[in-house]
């Protein structure tokens, strides 16, 4: 695979599968408000998907289905942490989760703005613009959340449940080596990691909120990155397809003769 | 807690008022007025408010301009000429018989 073909699968799929589960919430949300500005948030992240797959699409021969509907689940390279179900109910767990997220997002646009390979270049701007928001809006709910016990109790079982998936952020995949060597992203995984680490563990920390120190996290055996997947995404991966393959595409419907 | 929403289109242009925002405090407020007021329509700024610190006085407080019949100062009784000799005098005869029918007509 070619490295800039490699980066935007991993940028795509994160998008894609983060939008799906922000979704979820639509008319669920605490109040038609929050559900307004989640739903926003999930149509800009669709919106960046698409421009990441319509440029797999134009590079590099993809069509659609292959790309989403026809795709194996074991072949997307999505972070663990944007496949996870969402706990019934839990606002923190989509709040904490969109900020681990879009944290490690910014950084990871930053290393792409000089990108070798200019169509990713040129689209990161617009991507930034949007991105703005949701770190506002993901900001915004923590340090409310964070302002009574019981609240910043929920926002500290999310970061406990989530940070050890946050950190499949930055696994590498196997065209890691040739992704930087070509210029694609100018910063290694281990730095932007390393980068995010300084910036969410001093803001989760001053919110009262303890993060795991990062060696001893035990990692989730799913890395994500390499097409190994929590049982959730399997699931949510059968869902998000199913009108497609309803839709039976292999069998086209006969308005005339023996099959109509 | 309400928020009353004003959206100003282009930079000069008033803040109207376009709807309003639940939010708890300033931050959120402007937080969603931006999705729900500010997405859709081309929007240059927007004000947020507490409905509560806003006052208002309406007909059934006061009678606005006092209880003196001033239909006078409309020159609709003059209109029985045809004016569409100039444009400005027909608009404005229009704009004048518009205030006169909010009014309950004279």
């Amino acid at each position: 695979m070619e490295p800039a073909e490699a980066e935007l699968f991993r940028l795509a799929d994160d998008e894609y599968v983060l939008a799906e589960r922000y979704t979820e919430w639509q008319i669920y949300a605490p109040t038609p408000e929050s559900d307004l500005a989640l739903a926003n948030i999930a149509q800009d992240e669709f919106g960046h998907a698409r421009l990441w797959y319509d440029l797999l699409e134009e590079e590099y021969g993809y069509d659609e289905p292959d790309l989403l509907w026809e795709r194996d689940p074991a072949d997307f390279v999505h972070s663990t942490l944007v496949e996870l179900e969402t706990p019934e109910g839990d606002w923190a767990d989509t709040v904490v989760r969109g900020y681990l997220y879009d944290a490690a997002e910014r950084l990871r646009l930053e290393a792409l703005e000089d990108s070798s390979f200019e169509p990713i270049a040129d689209r990161v701007p617009k991507v930034q613009g949007e991105e703005e928001y949701h770190r506002e809006h993901a900001q915004s709910w923590l340090d409310r959340l964070t302002d009574s016990a019981d609240s910043r109790e929920r926002v500290q079982a999310a970061v406990d449940q989530l940070f050890p998936h946050a950190m499949t952020l930055f696994a590498p995949t196997v065209d890691e080596d040739e992704i930087l060597d070509a210029g694609v992203r100018s910063r290694s995984l281990a730095d932007l990691r390393e980068d995010w680490l300084d910036e969410v563990v001093p803001y989760l920390d001053s919110l009262g909120v303890a993060v795991p120190d990062p060696e001893d996290v035990v990692r989730p055996e799913p890395l994500g990155r390499d097409g190994s997947h929590t049982d959730d995404w399997f699931d949510l991966h059968d869902e998000f397809t199913a009108s497609y393959r309803e839709l039976g595409f292999d069998e086209p419907a006969e308005l005339r003769g023996e099959n109509a | 807690m309400i928020w009353e929403v004003f959206r100003q289109e282009e930079p000069g242009d008033r803040h109207t008022h376009c709807g309003n925002v639940h939010a708890p405090d300033e931050e959120m407020a402007t937080l969603f007025a931006q999705v729900q007021h500010g997405r859709r329509m081309q929007t240059n700024s927007l004000w947020v408010a507490p409905k509560e610190e806003i006052g208002e006085v309406d007909a059934d407080d006061t009678e606005f301009g006092g209880t003196t019949d001033k239909s006078y100062r409309w020159a609709i009784t003059y209109n029985n000429i045809d004016a569409s000799f100039a444009e400005e005098v027909a608009e404005s005869e229009a704009d004048q018989e518009e205030h006169a029918e909010k009014r309950g007509g004279t």
